[in-house]
């Protein structure tokens, strides 16, 4: 066996392992998994540096490394070994570990085969396991978390059903399940077909609509550090690298699924923000951002030229890198004030600085403000758009203006956070928390600081390091220069800095001489937690307007939910089936009657 | 090839045998019931890759004309006494401690080798008449092992299923009388060979005949009403045995034996099967969401999964009917074990009912992990069993150019999932309800047979494996495919 085969085997084996051993011996679970989540991301970074390789079992390549594979690789490896760390602390006193380190380490494996899989038949297999461990993750959280993961099951489960029929086409068309094989133009009404039905997994996977729903759900009722795992990180490269493959490697793609590959973002990217504009839990609003963000990668990929598929492929490895931060923001603040609802939090700022400090980093990235990487990827996406523009048509300025404008509600949203949970007064009465252990704000840390990293130093590190390697091999290597647009990370990040100490210093001069802070003077009330300002309602004056009210009251009652849509649908016809079927023995004899006289009609006809 | 004829005379040796010497004693009423499974299968694994005619009596052919009665043992055949013993097996050790609640042990194991012989005659007869005859046994046995309870509930069950059947049993018996008028002829080959797939307007009767007899038995819908009134109300054991297999053999073997061996299948009846199997496979599968009894579920959603077999036997490609077969093993294999599993919850909490379960993976971690297991496999969710068929059913669709039945059956998959996560939460995940205080795990036996069927959910996948499939899956295909060769391979013409 190569290397690629022990990646894949040592957390499979190990996690069923884990799975049985019995919860007393816990000391040995948690040092099990961060042991086999530390030896399997060195290497993924063995595998990283190599670059290219090919597996073969049972005469036919099985698993192939590639320079797409070999990063998506890394960051699976890399958020496997940071999550489980944090799991220590996290995870802590809360029941079902015997199931959750277990199903970890087997999610990792099942990654890890997924994106080395060479055949559609093995990634399918490594696909449907993973919506498998998804499921038994999610139920760690218990009966409440039941029927979100159930849900997920549903979505997630039921569009790989949908991909089988996708490699059954690919395969009658091509006589090949190879993911190596020549593309396949979308010409042909099958090959569109089987395109949309990848594309369907892809978009359940990642949580792109119309797919997403799952994804509000689990974010509310599992364990935060699975979501953090699961969709805000893992899930994510697996639903964008698949995306990726068969729209730059499998599929040559056409006109008409490029405008779906844009609509589908564009229209992910504004309707995630605007529900995450209004939502009164942290997990949840956290968890439609996570969807929104999906919107930037599909629109990504969709231009399909080198900019726009290099910017979409960097904003899904910043997009693991901050969301995975927020949500372990979002995770010690449970974990330290016992609740995730805005309307109870407040002013946090003060007794959990580290935390503060990270997600202060993690939310600006996400808000796409310079110099962090979240500018630098949204960047790019945006300067694809435009090269779109360039071949002709009009439709770019749609996306681009959702781009941007979906960018600034963006930060709108972080606003709001950043105010209810860490500024203001703190909504709870007695002794305030208390930092969490190093277990949790490592992790926390090192994300917030690979944001920064990769933010300023982006073309030295991450683009040349593995972005565009991975996209060069197929659109080509864009120009020097070109691809960054007139956006030089650097010299912007010196202007900021400079920009900053000149505003430090005259607050610390003007502070100096002439303000007083004094408490705010309400008309002589004493200000207290009651009367205290939450940032929850910053936005209701959106969900009050007009139009946007009906659209939001409809999206509350699960209007838009394809979850809902479906079960409505099956219902209608299960209550015509039920009623027909009356329990009463004539009845069935005559349908039975029916179904003879139909018979000998249609085979003597 | 002596060993033929055994596979109907132990069953029904020993079913006339335990009521006689074990009507008080149970223990040993399980013990002989379960050597003798044990010994069918063991049988069943040792003709594998075999075949052989059994001329009754030593009647055998003269100038390949056939005197006496055959019993045939080809590819399919050998692939049907391996499904009937491997489940009939398990389900006897899971009958030793779940019908100690029943009194009449003894009659139970009687009727349920009665079937069973019955299910065997079937697998291996070379005679139209006498098909019948094996059938009538499978299913007599069967009205009454689903009126075995002889409750209110049970016995209407009972009495809707026997006229139903019976109206299908005359279904069939009319067809064979048919096609004796005809060809003057009741040996499956010579009719066969009489017939020779040139099908006039009376043939074409017949073929309406059998389809609506034997689907009846296999639970075809429009034919299925009599199924989920009997398969809840018969032990579960029962319900494992009528789900798992008596539908398949009965039902889905048998007509698949008439119409590809003996009538010879044309472009049109494939496709009358084709349509039955999807609408079998769609609206079964809508109907078990919409249900609350945790076993009329189960015997809804096996309409659907039959609906999948018939599908695929009906594509009629070598390949198709291979992964068609496959998942009558598979469905065979995780449809028994998740009968076992509402068995294992009705024994634990008394109910049947999901609105009052809940939770019970925390009292009952055996049934819970193997019912899971099973529900994935059903779910078509890798790498359980289910998963390998369900995909070669949709590649053979669509490889058959038949898009629409591929995309239908990739369809039913995802609602099929919706349907057994549903169940999950209700009974195993979600917040507890009443039955949850009083659940505790069943005993040893029925757990080791739960734990048996739910490791093979996991490892039968490795089936479709070159070698295993060579010598298990494509030989039974190749004798359906192949069509009316039967009637010279078995004459020696």
């Amino acid at each position: 066996m190569d290397l690629v085969g022990y990646l894949i085997v040592i957390p499979l084996v190990a996690g069923a392992i884990v799975r049985i051993i019995p919860d007393a011996f816990k000391g040995l679970k948690e040092g099990v998994a961060i042991i086999v989540s530390a030896v399997t991301f060195y290497l993924t970074i063995m595998l990283f540096k190599q670059g290219w390789g090919e597996s073969t079992y049972f005469g036919r390549v099985i698993f192939r490394l590639d320079t797409l594979s070999s990063f998506v690789l890394l960051w699976i490896g890399f958020f496997g070994l940071i999550m489980i760390l944090y799991s220590f602390g996290y995870m802590r006193g809360k029941p079902y570990l015997k199931q959750y380190y277990g199903y970890m380490l087997l999610t990792l494996g099942g990654a890890y085969g997924a994106v080395l899989a060479n055949d559609l038949v093995v990634l399918l297999s490594f696909w449907g396991f993973l919506g498998l461990t998804l499921y038994m993750l999610i139920e760690t959280g218990g009966p409440q978390a039941s029927g979100a993961a159930k849900k997920t099951m549903i979505i997630v489960g039921g569009t790989d059903a949908l991909m089988v029929l996708a490699v059954a086409l690919v395969w009658v068309m091509t006589g090949s399940t190879s993911l190596t094989q020549p593309s396949i133009p979308t010409i042909t009404g099958l090959s569109v077909f089987a395109f949309i039905l990848f594309a369907c997994a892809a978009f359940a996977k990642a949580g792109a609509m119309p797919f997403h729903s799952w994804i509000p759900d689990t974010a509310e009722r599992a364990p935060i550090s699975v979501v953090a795992f699961l969709p805000a990180s893992v899930d994510k490269l697996l639903g964008i690298y698949l995306l990726a493959r068969i729209s730059l490697y499998l599929f040559n793609l056409t006109g008409g699924m490029m405008l779906l590959l844009l609509i589908v973002g564009a229209f992910t990217i504004i309707a995630a923000v605007m529900m995450a504009l209004v939502q009164h839990d942290l997990k949840r609003l956290l968890s439609y951002h996570a969807v929104s963000q999906v919107g930037y990668m599909v629109l990504g990929v969709g231009t399909l030229n080198p900019v726009g598929v290099a910017g979409g492929l960097f904003h899904m490895v910043n997009n693991t890198i901050y969301k995975g931060c927020l949500f372990l923001c979002g995770g010690s603040v449970e974990k330290q004030e016992g609740t995730t609802d805005l309307d109870n939090l407040g002013g946090l700022a003060r007794y959990m600085p580290l935390t503060f400090f990270s997600c202060v980093i993690a939310a600006l990235a996400i808000s796409g403000i310079p110099p962090l990487n979240g500018f630098v990827s949204k960047w790019m996406v945006y300067q694809g758009v435009i090269e779109l523009g360039r071949q002709g048509g009009h439709a770019w300025v749609i996306w681009l203006v959702a781009a941007m404008f979906g960018s600034a509600l963006t930060l709108a949203s972080f606003m709001k956070v950043l105010h209810t949970v860490f500024l203001g007064i703190r909504a709870k009465k007695g002794e305030g928390p208390r930092e969490v252990g190093a277990t949790m704000s490592v992790p926390m840390l090192v994300l917030a600081i690979l944001c920064l990293a990769f933010g300023i130093f982006a073309y030295a590190i991450p683009l040349k390091g593995f972005i565009l390697p991975a996209v060069k091999r197929v659109l080509g290597m864009p120009e020097q220069g070109y691809w960054l647009g007139a956006w030089s990370p650097g010299l912007a990040t010196l202007f900021i800095i400079i920009g900053i100490v000149i505003g430090l210093i005259i607050y610390l001069t003007g502070r100096l001489k002439a303000t007083r802070s004094d408490s705010m003077y309400v008309g002589g009330e004493i200000l207290t937690a009651e009367t205290r300002v939450s940032g929850t309602d910053f936005y209701k004056t959106v969900s009050d307007m007009g139009f946007f009210h009906q659209v939001y009251e409809a999206a509350e009652k699960r209007g838009f939910d394809t979850y809902d849509i479906g079960r409505k649908i099956s219902f209608y016809f299960i209550r015509g089936f039920r009623a027909l079927h009356t329990g009463i023995l004539p009845h069935y004899l005559s349908w039975m009657l029916a179904g003879i006289l139909v018979l000998i009609i249609i085979l003597l006809r | 090839m002596q060993i033929i004829p055994l596979f109907v005379a132990i069953p029904l040796g020993v079913a006339f045998f335990i009521p006689m010497v074990a009507r008080k004693r149970p223990r040993v009423a399980d013990t002989l019931a379960n050597l003798t499974t044990l010994a069918l299968f063991l049988m069943a694994i040792s003709v594998i890759g075999k075949n052989g005619v059994y001329w009754m009596g030593g009647w055998g052919p003269f100038k390949h004309v056939p005197l006496g009665i055959n019993l045939v043992l080809d590819g399919v055949s050998v692939f049907m006494l391996i499904t009937i013993a491997l489940i009939s097996f398990l389900v006897t050790i899971y009958s030793i401690q779940y019908m100690d609640k029943f009194t009449a042990k003894a009659r139970f194991y009687a009727l349920f080798l009665l079937m069973l012989a019955g299910m065997n005659g079937v697998a291996l007869t070379g005679d139209l008449f006498n098909l019948y005859v094996f059938l009538e046994i499978a299913s007599i046995a069967s009205y009454a092992l689903v009126a075995f309870g002889c409750e209110h509930e049970e016995l209407e069950a009972s009495f809707k299923y026997l006229v139903l059947g019976s109206v299908g049993s005359t279904l069939i018996l009319f067809g064979v009388a048919i096609t004796y008028a005809m060809t003057g002829n009741l040996n499956m080959a010579q009719v066969s060979s009489i017939i020779g797939g040139e099908l006039k307007p009376i043939h074409l009767f017949v073929v309406a005949l059998f389809i609506s007899g034997f689907g009846l038995k296999a639970a075809l819908i429009p034919f299925h009403a009599w199924l989920p009134d009997a398969h809840p109300s018969a032990p579960a054991p029962i319900s494992a045995m009528l789900s798992g297999v008596l539908i398949k053999t009965i039902g889905v073997y048998a007509m698949a034996r008439v119409m590809f061996n003996v009538i010879g299948i044309t472009p049109l009846t494939s496709y009358v099967l084709m349509v039955l199997g999807t609408v079998s496979m769609v609206v079964g599968v809508l109907l078990a969401m919409g249900q609350d009894d945790i076993k009329r579920f189960l015997a809804y959603s096996s309409i659907s999964q039959v609906g999948y077999v018939v599908l695929a036997v009906g594509i009629g490609t070598r390949f198709a009917i291979a992964a068609g077969l496959f998942h009558l093993i598979n469905h065979a294999v995780f449809k028994s074990l998740l009968f076992l599993n509402s068995g294992a919850i009705e024994y634990a909490t008394g109910t049947r009912d999901l609105n009052k379960m809940g939770r019970l993976r925390e009292k009952m971690p055996v049934t819970s992990t193997t019912s899971f297991i099973g529900s994935m496999a059903i779910a078509g969710i890798p790498p359980f069993s289910g998963f390998w068929s369900k995909l070669f059913i949709i590649i053979a669709a669509v490889q058959a150019e038949r898009y629409g039945f591929a995309a239908w059956a990739a369809g039913v998959s995802v609602l099929t999932l919706a349907a057994f996560m549903r169940l999950q939460r209700r009974a195993f995940f979600g917040e507890r309800h009443e039955a949850y205080d009083s659940a505790k795990e069943v005993p040893g036996t029925m757990q080791a047979s739960m734990v048996g069927l739910a490791i093979l959910c996991i490892v039968m996948g490795f089936l479709w494996l070159p070698q295993a499939r060579e010598t298990f899956l494509i030989p039974a295909a190749k004798v359906l495919q192949e069509g009316l060769n039967y009637a010279s391979n078995i004459l020696g013409m």
